[in-house]
């Protein structure tokens, strides 16, 4: 099988205000690969997601991205999203007045019109969103609150999982997934994205601990620390990480 | 023509008491003149268009749609009769006692009614360019409905009419004082509760001229009655069309009686339209007052609320959208004047463009009044750089054991917010018209009646 890149990140460069945070950054993910990335804190890991979807505030100064071969940083944030990436954020953001599930139906309605297909009506729509709130063991009630608004932490990841379910995206995103998750809500949380995968979906996954790539088995893993990758391996690296630490690689600089 | 203050003949003005308030209201407005940013309570809402020379103001003949020149039948709700007016007063034979009618007659022709419904249950009152079309709905026992010009000749107005507004200083209740004879009077008895909405709509249609009229209603509930009113002033003819509407309320609830109050205003965008709304409450009365502003050149809705007596309460909100070169201004003032009175004020603004809101909000609780409670909020969201919202909370207060709160925030979309939306696939126009709705969202669930939140909503 003659795999073909789907996304390509090449000497990327981004800076917020005048401070320049990613330096260089270098990434190719080929369809269905899994890639994990592991750094300190403050290395830029969200700032790379958030460059990655078009978030305002962010200045790219050099290098490109790609995605399925077209240059990302001319589209527009829900562009971006309609061509399939998805960013599971590590602080979801609550908007009071706006209940999940019109939020969620404005969301999968935007990308069947992308994608020529019908808009689903409330019923076909509530139909689907049951089904897979179900599958992760989230409430109907939940459902009915504002979007994020009172979740617990965990509740707000579950949710982001959903949102993943059902746009089913061909690049998923998933920046910190595992922060404030307890062990279970872990388990189900990475049992959605593993059922993402039908070996052309592509998850970048970062992460502070080892503990979800036993759940979510990456095909490679990256150390990510002042804006570029220190190094790179297989799922080994993360072991090798979680009993050493950073302190070699931020040192390396 | 020139200025405001022009020469027309006005309906009953050989009556002595009437005459006499009108010239009252004439010197009044020419002692105040068209406020100027100097004027107190005008320096954000600069009203300079009303200053032009070039205002008309009509008689009933004016208008084809209103005048009849042949026997017809007449609808002045004094059961059927033929009618033989040319226009204006005319002596009616309906049977209830020789009197003479105010209506204007009506050509059924160049307004269609039957189209003029909103999407809710309602008695449903029409004016055109500010003069009532005699068509009543059937009305409960109970609920008297009535032209305002009617209520002067047979003196019934003559207990209410110009009772609450300080002429003195309001200058356009001055003005609009100086004609008085439009507009409606109505009264629900003791103890009458209504079983659907009254909807006053006040459409307007103009061609080349500046139309100017003056709307005034009385609105008199008995002890213990119970309504909900529905003002809608719409608009249809040529963009250009500079027309100001000049309205004052008075409102009269009488103890326990509770008044829903709604207005929206969905007018030109060259339109004026100054409104003042002033309410008596007594002992237990509740008055809820909803007003959605959107569209006009400048849109002035001022609500004044005296709580007279004790557990009287009101509850005043209001939403305002606009943008282009609009200035919409929602002003209030709340009187408590007896101890243990409540009033909520919630205000919130979404303003784009050029255009200018403004809320000034007054809360003055009076010495003694213990156990009042005045809370007012005020919120906008500027949707561009050049928006601009104006915000004047002015608290009295002069008694002790009082309860009071005001704040105001001014902001923009929260970016985050739009973000996140947008991540997810939603059109950056989209997910702010999402997130407007939002943010309007706490302010419609004021209205009870849920049928009437949805009309709104629908026009949010
Ligand atoms: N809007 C901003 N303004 C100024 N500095 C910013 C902004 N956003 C991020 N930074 C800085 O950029 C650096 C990288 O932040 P980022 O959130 O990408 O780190 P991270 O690798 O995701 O860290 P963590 O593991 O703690 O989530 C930090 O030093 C942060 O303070
Ligand atoms: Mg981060």
């Amino acid at each position: 099988m003659t795999k073909t890149p789907l996304l390509e990140i090449e000497d990327l460069h981004a800076k917020v205000g005048d401070k320049e945070i990613i330096k260089g950054f270098n990434l190719t993910i080929y369809e269905g690969e899994i890639h994990a990335v592991m750094g300190p804190n403050g290395a830029g890991k969200s700032t790379l997601s958030n460059v990655i979807c078009g978030k305002p505030g962010y200045e790219v100064t050099a290098g490109s991205i790609r995605f399925k071969g077209k240059n990302l940083l001319a589209l527009a944030p829900e562009e971006r999203a309609r061509e399939g990436i998805f960013l599971c954020m590590q602080y979801p953001v609550e908007i009071p007045g706006v209940p999940t599930a019109t939020f969620l139906k404005h969301a999968v309605n935007a990308q069947r019109k992308h994608q020529n297909l019908p808009e689903l009506d409330t019923m076909a729509f509530v139909k689907l969103m049951r089904e897979e709130a179900k599958k992760l063991g989230i409430d109907n009630e939940m459902l009915k609150r504002p979007v994020n608004v009172g979740f617990s932490g965990g509740e707000k990841k579950r949710f982001e999982t959903l949102q993943m379910s059902i746009l089913k995206p061909q690049l998923a995103i998933l920046d910190e997934a595992d922060s404030g998750l307890d062990i279970d809500a872990l388990k189900v949380v990475a049992d959605g994205v593993n059922a993402l995968g039908d070996g052309k979906r592509s998850l970048l996954v970062i992460t502070h601990y080892q503990r979800l790539l036993n759940y979510i088995v990456p095909d490679f893993v990256h150390v990510f620390a002042d804006g570029h990758i220190v190094k790179s391996g297989d799922k080994n690296l993360a072991l090798e990480l979680e009993e050493k630490g950073y302190a070699e690689f931020v040192k390396e600089k | 023509m020139a200025g405001l203050l022009q020469n027309k003949p006005l309906l009953c003005d050989d009556i002595p008491w009437i005459n006499a308030l009108r010239q009252k209201g004439r010197m009044a407005f020419e002692a105040q003149g068209v406020p100027t940013a100097k004027t107190e309570y005008w320096q954000y809402t600069k009203p300079r268009d009303l200053n032009a020379d070039d205002f008309v103001m009509q008689n009933s003949e004016d208008y084809e749609f209103l005048s009849v020149d042949e026997a017809h039948d007449c609808h002045c709700g004094k059961g059927e009769h033929e009618c033989h007016c040319h226009h204006g007063e005319h002596e009616c034979h309906c049977g209830n006692g020789e009197h003479e009618c105010h209506c204007h007659a009506s050509h059924e022709e160049g307004i269609n009614l039957a189209e003029r419904v909103l999407p809710f249950e309602a008695y449903y009152l029409y004016f055109a360019n500010g003069m009532f079309i005699p068509m009543y709905p059937a009305l409960p026992a109970g609920v008297e409905i009535k032209p305002l010009a009617e209520a002067i000749f047979d003196g019934e107005a003559k207990e209410y009419l110009g009772k609450l507004v300080d002429i003195e200083k309001h200058p356009f209740a001055a003005l609009n004082t100086a004609y008085g004879e439009e507009g409606l009077f109505l009264r629900l008895q003791n103890g009458v509760k209504l079983d659907k909405p009254i909807v006053i709509w006040n459409h307007s249609e103009v061609e080349d001229e500046n139309v100017f009229y003056n709307l005034r209603n009385l609105i008199v509930l008995e002890k213990g009655a119970k309504a909900e009113i529905f003002e809608y002033f719409d608009y249809k003819g040529k963009e250009k069309s500079r027309y100001f509407a000049n309205c004052v309320n008075e409102v009269f609830l009488a103890a326990e009686a509770s008044l829903h109050h709604y207005k929206l205003q969905d007018e030109a965008f060259k339109a004026n339209h100054v409104a003042l709304t002033v309410v008596r409450a007594k002992r237990e009365a509740k008055y809820q007052n909803f007003c959605f502003q959107h569209g006009a050149n400048i849109g002035r809705n001022e609500v004044v609320v005296q709580l007279a007596e004790e557990q009287a309460m009101a509850d005043v909100s209001a939403a305002y959208k606009m943008a282009g070169w609009a200035t919409l201004d929602f002003t209030t003032d709340i009187e408590h004047m007896a101890a243990n009175t409540f009033s909520d004020q919630l205000v919130k603004g979404v303003i784009d463009g050029d255009a200018r809101g403004v809320f000034q909000g007054k809360i003055k609780i009076h010495p003694d009044c213990v156990g009042s409670e005045g809370h007012q909020l005020h919120k906008a969201i500027l949707l561009s750089d050049t928006a601009e919202a104006d915000v004047k909370p002015e608290l009295k207060i002069y008694a002790d054991d009082v309860k009071c709160s005001h704040g105001a925030a001014t902001g923009e979309l929260d970016e985050n917010q739009l973000f996140y939306m947008q991540s997810r696939g939603i059109d950056a126009d989209e997910a702010r018209r999402i997130l407007v709705e939002a943010f309007l969202d706490d302010v419609l669930l004021k209205i009870e009646n849920e049928d009437i939140r949805a009309y709104f909503k629908s026009k949010v």
